[in-house]
């Protein structure tokens, strides 16, 4: 059974339409004219309990205003989405306890109060009783190491503690279904690493399902088995990431080091630099081993390694072909 | 309610934060119960009464009114503009109370955060204006209702403007011509018996009253009898007009947040 359904979902924005010449700015607030934009356009997916879900795509590819409609900000144009049981715009309250939201560009914690009276209002808004909540505060402190700044303003912590401190809200009533919306944008390499190690494990030890949207492939990579690549409001890619890779960059790369090096059947070589050699290999056609078991014959070699395609040039590629 | 109970506290203590604006909210009202009192006394010149209006009971009446009006209209009549420019709307949104009600009980902690304030204030504001005990017992028991009958009214058309902001994005402007008719034909300034007859039937017919005159009136007997119940019955009418409106007004503002995102 799967714990969110969402079907044929489109949702268009109506604005009056721009005026042109003298009096421009009077005449489009007059018109009644619209442009309508769809900005999401027949997107249908599913997503099963526990899996961790990248929702990709370019700026204004609909990513936003998706997450939107999942919970219940937005009501759709049509189609409908199904989130454990609830329609989300129509069960709001409802719909409300079973899920956490982050979003990297707006937090949900009270600015002028320390972080403490922020968690404390969550845990009463939600009903949290008071052991549990005990618990949970204690738990996440140690985990995301808000012990630091858990009686400083909001106002005065640092990005990365703010991501943490609203991390730690969104998940403090244990809903089961986490939206994460560019959770680490702006963030240091340390801060990202804490915030996907923080989502890995509540996924792995809770069992929460992760919908998240971002611009760091890295993030994808280290949580995601599975994405769902929006594209012009349509799904352009929906699957495996390795599936992915495979599909759109099939080749990989054996990197060598060595004295000389002419050519190997099976690979072709790409690049040469300082003592390196690049041959790129299919291994549905080549096997890894026998490529390594060759060159390795025939040459001294003082390192080699095989280098997987990155997510971010795949994309790039699904990007490039649509245009 | 437990929820809503939590909301409260949380603006009550984001009111404590903002310590310069409580201060200056103190030595303004200070401030102008002494003036009220220094104009009231020189509009008497030495009379006893006027229109039957004891001088004590007016400069009483002078005191009295600021406090209240400090208390049930603070500088921050609603916090719903401030969210929609923000962005915050969509964090009410997820949360699982209705969003009217998240900032009206919010609302509620901002204010009952002033009443230290007039707590502290209350000896001075006798000592250089003049106070006086209530008309009578039933004066007394009706006084807390009636004011808990302005602060509701207060709060809904504070709700009310601030919803306006889903429309306007900003309305600092409409709230500066509001804050000057509000408190003008509330009879914080002016009490209505003294107001000249046209304006004083509009004062009447507005929902302004409710938030000043209502409760000091009553305080001071000059509403009495059956007179406080009829007081006491149009701040409820109000309270109901109101409060459908408000509904009114957010299911559409409503439909607006849903189609256009927080």
């Amino acid at each position: 059974m799967p714990v969110i359904e969402v079907a044929d979902l489109v949702k268009e924005f109506r604005r009056p339409k721009q005026q042109h010449g003298s009096f421009a700015a009077v005449r489009t607030l007059l018109t009644r004219e619209y442009t309508v934009k769809r900005a999401v356009d027949g997107v249908s997916f599913r997503i099963e309990p526990g899996e961790m879900v990248g929702y990709l795509g370019p700026n204004g590819a609909g990513k936003s205003t998706t997450i939107k409609m999942l919970t219940g900000i937005l009501v759709p144009t049509s189609g409908t989405v199904q989130v454990a049981g609830t329609t989300p715009w129509r069960d709001r309250a409802r719909n409300a306890r079973q899920i956490g939201v982050v979003f990297g560009q707006r937090s949900q914690l009270w600015w002028d109060l320390p972080l403490r009276e922020s968690l404390w209002l969550i845990g009463r808004l939600y009903d949290v009783p008071a052991d549990r909540f005990a618990q949970k505060q204690k738990q996440f402190a140690e985990l995301l190491d808000l012990g630091p700044f858990l009686d400083t303003p909001v106002r005065q912590l640092s990005l990365g503690q703010r991501m943490r401190g609203d991390l730690a809200a969104a998940m403090l009533y244990d809903p089961s279904i986490l939206y994460l919306d560019e959770p680490t944008v702006g963030l240091d390499v340390v801060a990202k690493e804490r915030i996907r190690t923080f989502v890995g494990r509540l996924n792995r030890e809770s069992g929460t399902t992760v919908v998240l949207t971002t611009h760091d492939l890295d993030d994808v990579e280290e949580l995601c088995d599975r994405i769902v690549l929006i594209d012009h409001g349509k799904v352009a890619y929906d699957g495996d990431v390795d599936e992915l890779k495979a599909r759109y960059a099939p080749h990989r790369e054996l990197v060598v080091q060595t004295d000389h090096l002419e050519g190997v059947e099976g690979a072709e070589v790409v690049r040469r630099e300082e003592g390196k050699v690049w041959l790129r290999f299919d291994p549905s056609v080549t096997p890894p081993a026998e490529l390594v078991a060759a060159v390795l014959a025939r040459h001294r070699v003082t390192d080699l390694s095989i280098v997987e395609p990155e997510l971010e040039s795949v994309i790039h590629r699904i990007y490039a072909d649509r245009r | 309610m437990k929820a809503h109970l939590a909301c409260a506290r949380m603006e009550f203590r984001v009111a404590l934060t903002y310590r310069s604006s409580y201060l200056s909210t103190f030595v303004m009202m200070l401030l102008q119960i002494y003036l009220l009192t220094v104009v009231w006394s020189a509009f008497y010149d030495g009379r006893e009464e006027m229109d039957g209006i004891p001088l004590a009971t007016m400069t009483a009446y002078a005191t009295l009114s600021t406090l209240q009006y400090t208390l049930v209209n603070p500088w921050r009549s609603s916090p719903i503009e401030q969210r929609v420019r923000e962005g915050k709307v969509a964090v009410d949104l997820l949360r699982p109370i209705g969003f009217p009600g998240q900032m009206l009980s919010g609302q509620v902690g901002w204010v009952s955060a002033s009443v230290p304030v007039l707590l502290v204030a209350l000896p001075f504001a006798l000592l250089i204006g003049a106070g006086s005990a209530p008309a009578s017992v039933a004066a007394g028991f009706a006084y807390p209702l009636a004011l808990l009958g302005a602060l509701l009214v207060s709060q809904l058309l504070g709700l009310l403007l601030g919803m306006v902001a889903f429309w306007t994005l900003e309305v600092s402007g409409a709230l500066m011509a509001y804050r000057f008719v509000a408190q003008f034909f509330s009879g914080a300034l002016v009490p209505l018996w003294f107001m000249p007859g046209p304006v004083r039937a509009a004062a009447q017919w507005l929902p302004f009253q409710a938030t000043a005159y209502t409760p000091a009136a009553i305080y001071l007997g000059q509403a009495e009898g059956t007179g406080i119940l009829a007081a006491l019955g149009v701040q409820c009418a109000w309270v109901v007009v109101l409060g459908a409106l408000a509904a009114l007004v957010w299911s559409r503002a409503r439909q607006r947040v849903l189609s256009q995102g927080g």
